[in-house]
């Protein structure tokens, strides 16, 4: 099956007792069992069973198998949040003493998720520009267990090298983790470039509809755990294959951790994903439009975009995002006040955080999200006073052209 | 066929592959699963190649009950 009907169908035929078509929602904590034996076999792993919606819920479990369709890998697990996923992965990896290597200009939480919240934990992150793949293979170390990229870095909107970066980790026996927040399973399936490890944050294109916060990882079944340099894992994959990170993060970390989703959400984000083909292919298509508006206008200073020409990224997202240049971009208008002026003079558009949405978002990056962060630190980060976020929604291209134009007008 | 399945003895019925055990056994979330075959684990792409023979050990595991992985 191929994308389009893979995130309709994908995973979930109509429930075999009632025929329902849409996936229940299993309001539910815990599971009963009719006999003490059964329920323990389902603890020792011999019986398959929801136990308990911490760690497994029909519900979540139907979204997973749908993401692992659409990612072409061997399983997924899904998490109450994007960061909750990244947690989840880094703290499966790593100890105290590890080291992360990451691509700067990433999404600020997940730069402060490694920076502060790692770093308490004495796990070390290094940052480096996504586009400089030699600069990261100078910052490997003895001790680094995972390199850290995402597909379209949010905000600075570069895009790195997958698989030359892919390459560098396997020499280095460790994994590559892809946040494909930006990209979906639509634009491109990181497994097919040397991917490990996906990671997504599904409150944002794949729910789309601003209505459901959470998180995926799919291991996309490249990494061989039975060869890491992760003891707990090699032991496990004697017993779990190509499942043993999986079932390391299903039985420990994200058991542990307390990362489950609400199934309610899982159903709203499975509602969502049956869209998610169509939805992306008008993004990309409405951002193109008006990444090429934008940058014909006087009043604008530059647009950042990896769909224009003029992006230093535009081949490498041609190549790797099947021609396509998702539905993010930034553009400059000279200063805060302009910046400001215009998002203040918008009417379709809304001003908040968040991205992937059907409706189209604009954001001021240095002052919101982005706050935290010194005015140095921004600039590594892609963050500059007069820039302008904006998620474009798939509304009639028409309508947001002309948003934009008048509140242009205004500034 | 006779194989054995989690330790005990089960009577299939045509089963030539593990795709088509998994299938026949009601496997219910094979997804989960992980198949041990006479002692080894299989990787996945290889469930439907793979041929039983009489006297098989397979094994399928779970890792969905949140027993604890370190003991
Ligand atoms: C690329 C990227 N990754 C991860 C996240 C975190 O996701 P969540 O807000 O679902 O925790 C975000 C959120 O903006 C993001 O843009």
């Amino acid at each position: 099956m191929k994308k389009h009907t893979l995130a309709i169908h994908g995973g979930y035929a109509p429930d075999a007792e009632t025929g329902a078509t849409a996936p229940p929602i299993y309001q539910t904590i815990s599971f009963a069992y009719q006999t003490a034996e059964e329920l323990s076999e389902v603890f020792a792993g011999t019986a398959p069973g929801h136990v308990y919606t911490r760690i497994t819920n029909p519900t979540p479990y139907a979204l997973e198998q749908r993401l692992t369709k659409l990612e072409g890998g061997v399983g997924s697990l899904v998490c109450s949040s994007g960061m909750a996923a990244i947690t989840c992965v880094v703290a499966g990896l790593l100890r105290t003493g590890d080291h992360v290597l990451s691509t700067a200009g990433i999404f600020g939480g997940t730069v402060s998720l490694f920076k502060n919240t790692f770093g308490r934990f004495g796990v070390e992150t290094t940052f480096v520009d996504a586009a400089d793949t030699e600069e990261l293979a100078n910052n490997l170390r003895k001790n680094t267990k995972l390199i850290f990229v995402e597909t379209i870095g949010n905000p600075r909107m570069d895009v790195p090298d997958i698989p030359a970066i892919a390459d560098l980790a396997h020499q280095a026996g460790i994994p590559l983790v892809v946040d494909s927040t930006l990209t979906t399973p639509i634009l491109i399936q990181p497994k097919n470039w040397g991917a490990d490890i996906v990671v997504h944050s599904t409150s944002k294109f794949i729910n789309g509809h601003g209505n459901s916060i959470g998180g995926a990882i799919i291991d996309t079944g490249n990494f061989s755990w039975s060869d890491g340099p992760f003891e707990d894992i090699r032991e496990l994959a004697k017993k779990a294959g190509q499942l043993a990170f999986l079932a390391q993060l299903r039985n420990l970390i994200y058991r542990d951790l307390g990362c489950c989703p609400a199934p309610f959400n899982s159903f709203l984000t499975l509602t969502g994903l049956e869209t998610l083909p169509g939805r992306m292919d008008r993004h990309c298509a409405n951002a193109q439009q008006l990444a090429e508006f934008l940058q014909k206008h006087p009043k604008v200073c530059w647009v950042n975009y990896p769909g224009l020409p003029s992006s230093p990224f535009y081949a490498r997202a041609q190549k790797l995002f099947d021609g396509r240049g998702g539905g993010l971009l930034t553009f400059g208008l000279g200063n805060r006040n302009a910046a400001f002026g215009f998002i203040n003079a918008t009417k379709l558009a809304q001003n908040m955080t968040n991205l992937g949405d059907a409706k189209t978002l604009v954001l001021h990056p240095a002052s919101t999200i982005f706050h935290e962060f010194g005015l140095d630190e921004q600039k590594s980060m892609g963050v500059s006073e007069d820039m302008v976020r904006v998620s474009v929604g798939i509304e009639d291209f028409d309508d947001i052209r002309d948003d934009f134009a008048q509140a242009l007008a205004q500034t | 066929m006779k194989l054995s399945i989690n330790g005990k003895e089960v009577e299939t019925n045509g089963s030539q592959t593990v795709t088509e055990l998994l299938k026949e056994q009601k496997v219910k979330w094979p997804d989960m699963v992980s198949v041990e075959l006479n002692g080894t684990i299989l990787k996945r792409e290889t469930f439907a190649s793979t041929k039983l023979t009489e006297g098989d050990k397979v094994e399928f595991l779970y890792f969905m009950g949140g027993g604890c992985v370190t003991n």
